[in-house]
């Protein structure tokens, strides 16, 4: 018993393409070889100062191991450095900018492009991209002195009525008399709102653009079929988006992760690994290096920086990510995020 | 001659040349002296008193640029070569010892210089009632306990023990701690390890001071002495306490709680008590300080936590930053500070340098002329300062420790408690005089200006009787009935509701703020449809 495998015929028809003559005049020469240089340029930075993170980051990684991401002090003195309950800080803010700006953002991107009226429709894009001309330092600012006052007594409602939600939790007693208003202050949360109004204009700008790029075919389409202007939205614009949408929040997340000097001046610094974004203290990773800096020598610098390469792979794989997701959707088809 | 300076490089046309001659002869002539900008970082604990020297040398066309970043950024970036000069609390505690990371700079020569004295103080906020406490007294005992989180409500009996039975409510403490390398928290470990190491050992894990606080439990870190009085300062800082050098309070119009000395009496850091304190601290021949007999002062009046702080000379004579205009600009904006600026730290809520200090510092700068012979140190005189410290003829006096008036009775451990406001350098004298009574003080007519005596009838020794409180007009209870002090009421505690309706109440608030949001589209949809349907029904 043999098998006999069944050979395919050499196929003959085959078009054989013509060699196209691809001799460039000397100018497109010219152009195309600087254009190229300029963009390698670009490329080795980048490549540049992940290779140089990841360079310092070898002393950090030989001495500390892999403990390095899993311990949560961050004491240079007992020569205990570890970046687990910074990591877990950074998430815990991120996520919270992005529960706040994604429904913000979207609804946002949606009237811009489909409900506003077309008079409004360029100064609401400007305002919004204006959003993100501010400097993160006027937003830190702004949750300071602004927001910070009031959100303690927020914070203290969301225990007090959902803290059977474990999030929701603060370790304090929520009917205390004289309940403990500094529990509530300088927490992930309040930095995590801070930075949403700065993911806000990112996300919303993609998420605008994607939107505003749904065929015009389908749409109509729809409309003669018969359907509301929401069930056009439903239907066709959002289904259309969606590459859009993820890829924007991704872009955001990127930005939430890597915002340092809001997060600096809101946060009380500490390096407990809790999930609970209500209470007081929290760290992240740029506001870690930030903060010590200054004060860093040989090996604390040396493991800010590991820290810095921790953050940078993490932005990285996050961004690729999106690019790849809007890349991948029929929005995207058209153009690179 | 300046004139001729600017002319001639013109004519010339060597302007290289010429402009190297320049330099010369400007140096040369140190009355119209080319000052060159200074830069400097560090300590936050003395940040108030230098920002004002440096407001005051500016005048002088000396421009030094100072930022606080703390002592530990401090001695890194002098370390490093990024500074000019530094400011310090406590000397480079050097590395490799116990995993330190605090080297001493590798080839920039320098000196310690002592600028100023100050008390290292335990602002706080703690409302009764809505109205703030502020004749909080604490042992040395007790602070140790909440900063090493073994007492964590102000209701602790320690806590009333040292009020003398009064009875704070019961609020959970938050200490607020330094969260970034700081003097004022190496100072203050100093302390706890020194006299309260059974409670700071176990908490600290080893023995020794930290420039880092290990932070733990409820306690809250912050960046930085100003960062630590906003906190406790913030409208949600009821419940806090916290360590920054006395300025801060007083800035703020905050209180400072008063700690309970070796004698029995529980003292301010005042200028009068640091600088009692402080004669007995034991320099060492590099000037650095060793604070134990600090500590354990047995007089009446000083302060424990009393402390100088440091500028980081650069000495060599091949110092990669300093230049003769930068030398010189260095050399008398610290002759300023420690000569004339001394006047000011009183009322800033520092303690001015006795003049032994001061002349020692004298010896250190010259090291800059002994550096570069350009530049200028004639007609510097240690007398010619307008010390409030000078005594003549003997100049390791501290004219202020010998005026020093004696605290109240009332701060005897066991008495009062006053009720005289804290946190209000400079502290009138008379008023403490007038108070202290059988203190046994050598009060003297008060050095001190510009205290207001309307507040001295507030302080009531024990015995005086039923005192009026100017304030709120009550009369005072005596001592004796534990402590009447009209802002010390104790509180009767309620609960604000019960646990169990939490969970109703909060799916209901949920479902009423959906409502809020859907309710107007909802309502505008339905009364579209209704009017659709007649309007269809018509046609």
């Amino acid at each position: 018993m043999t098998t006999v495998l069944r050979s395919e015929p050499a196929r003959v028809d085959v078009d054989e393409p013509r060699p196209l003559a691809t001799e460039l005049s000397g100018s497109d020469r010219t152009f195309v070889l600087s254009t190229r240089s300029i963009a390698v340029t670009v490329l080795v930075i980048t490549g540049g100062i992940g290779l140089f993170l990841a360079w310092s980051a070898v002393p950090t990684m030989q001495r500390y191991g892999l403990g390095f991401l899993t311990e949560t002090q961050w004491e240079p003195e007992s020569d205990k450095l570890g970046i687990g309950a910074v990591l877990v800080g950074t998430f815990t803010v991120a996520s919270v900018a992005l529960v706040v700006a994604f429904p913000l953002s979207l609804l946002a991107a949606l009237y811009i492009a489909e409900y506003a009226p077309p008079g409004l429709r360029a100064p609401l894009t400007s305002l919004v991209d204006l959003m993100a001309a501010v400097p993160s330092l006027v937003y830190g600012l702004w949750g300071f002195f602004l927001l910070k006052p009031y959100v303690a007594d927020v914070a203290h409602w969301l225990h007090q009525h959902l803290g059977f939600i474990p999030i929701f939790r603060v370790d304090t007693d929520p009917d205390a008399a004289v309940w403990d208003r500094s529990a509530y202050t300088a927490s992930a949360f309040l930095a995590g709102l801070a930075v949403a109004m700065m993911v806000i204009p990112m996300a919303t700008a993609v998420m605008r653009q994607v939107f505003s790029q749904t065929p015009p075919g389908e749409r109509e389409a729809a409309f003669a079929l018969g359907a509301t202007h929401w069930g056009v939205v439903r239907t066709v614009v959002l289904p259309f988006g969606r590459g859009g949408i993820i890829g924007g929040t991704m872009l955001g997340l990127g930005r939430a992760l890597g915002e340092t000097i809001a997060v600096l001046l809101i946060i009380s610094p500490s390096f407990d690994l809790k999930f609970r974004p209500l209470e007081i203290g929290t760290n992240t990773i740029s506001a870690l290096i930030a903060g010590r800096f200054g004060e860093a020598a040989d090996t604390q610098l040396a493991a800010l920086l590991a820290a810095g390469f921790v953050l940078f792979v993490i932005t990285l794989v996050i961004n690729s990510l999106a690019a790849m997701v809007v890349a991948r959707s029929r929005s995207g088809a058209g153009a690179d995020a | 001659m300046n004139q001729s300076l600017l002319v001639r490089p013109a004519r010339a046309g060597v302007g290289v040349v010429l402009l190297a001659i320049a330099v010369l002869i400007a140096s040369s002539r140190p009355a119209e002296a080319a000052y060159a900008q200074i830069e400097g970082s560090g300590s936050t604990w003395s940040q108030v008193i230098v920002n004002q020297w440096i407001t005051d040398v500016s005048a002088n066309g000396i421009k030094v640029t100072y930022t606080g970043r703390g002592s530990s950024a401090g001695r890194k970036a002098f370390a490093a070569g990024t500074t000019d000069f530094g400011i310090t609390e406590v000397p480079y505690q050097g590395s490799g010892a116990q995993g330190g990371d605090d080297p001493p700079p590798k080839n920039r020569p320098f000196s310690y210089v002592p600028i100023v004295a100050g008390g290292t103080a335990f602002t706080y906020q703690v409302r009764v009632g809505g109205k703030m406490v502020r004749n909080l007294r604490l042992s040395g005992d007790t602070i140790a306990k909440i900063f090493t989180n073994k007492i964590t409500n102000w209701n602790d009996p320690a806590i009333a023990k040292d009020n003398n039975g009064t009875k704070l409510p019961s609020l959970k403490i938050r200490p607020v701690v330094r969260s970034d390398g700081s003097g004022t928290t190496a100072q203050f470990t100093a302390w706890l390890d020194s006299q309260h190491a059974s409670d700071w050992r176990p908490f600290f894990g080893r023995a020794g001071l930290t420039s880092y606080f290990p932070r733990k439990g409820n306690a809250t870190g912050a960046n930085g002495s100003d960062q630590v009085m906003n906190t406790i300062a913030d409208a949600a800082g009821n419940g806090t306490i916290g360590y920054v050098e006395y300025s801060y309070p007083v800035n703020k119009n905050f209180p400072v709680v008063k700690v309970l000395n070796q004698s029995g009496y529980y003292v301010e850091p005042t200028q009068y008590n640091v600088a009692v304190a402080l004669t007995k601290a034991r320099i060492r021949k590099d000037l650095t300080q060793d604070l134990l007999g600090v500590y354990t002062a047995q007089d009446k009046r000083a302060y424990p936590l009393s402390s100088y702080s440091y500028l980081l000379l650069p000495t060599g004579a091949k110092d990669q930053r300093m230049t003769t205009s930068k030398r010189q600009s260095l050399a008398d904006f610290m002759f300023y500070s420690l000569c004339e600026g001394q006047t000011k730290a009183g009322k800033y809520g520092y303690s001015p340098l006795p003049l032994n200090l001061v002349q020692a510092g004298f010896t250190e700068l010259s090291k800059l002329k002994r550096a570069d012979p350009k530049v200028n140190l004639n007609d510097r005189s240690v007398t010619k300062c307008n010390n409030p410290t000078f005594v003549p003829g003997n100049l390791s006096a501290n004219k202020l420790a010998q005026i020093a008036p004696m605290p109240a009775s009332c701060d005897q451990q066991g008495q009062g408690p006053c009720t005289t406001r804290t946190g209000t350098a400079p502290t009138s004298v008379e008023q403490v005089t007038k108070a202290s009574g059988a203190g046994g003080g050598s009060g003297g007519s008060g050095g001190a200006s510009g205290g207001d005596g309307s507040a001295g009838g507030a302080s009531d020794a024990p015995g005086a009787g039923a005192a009026i409180d100017p304030e709120t007009g009550l009369p005072v209870g005596s001592a004796s009935s534990g402590g009447g002090a009209a802002t010390v009421a104790v509180q009767t505690e309620l609960t604000a509701g019960r646990a169990g309706d939490d969970a109703i109440f909060g799916t209901l608030a949920a479902v009423e703020l959906l409502a809020i949001i859907l309710a107007p589209g909802v309502v505008a949809v339905a009364l579209r449809r209704r009017t659709r349907s007649t309007t269809g029904a018509r046609s």
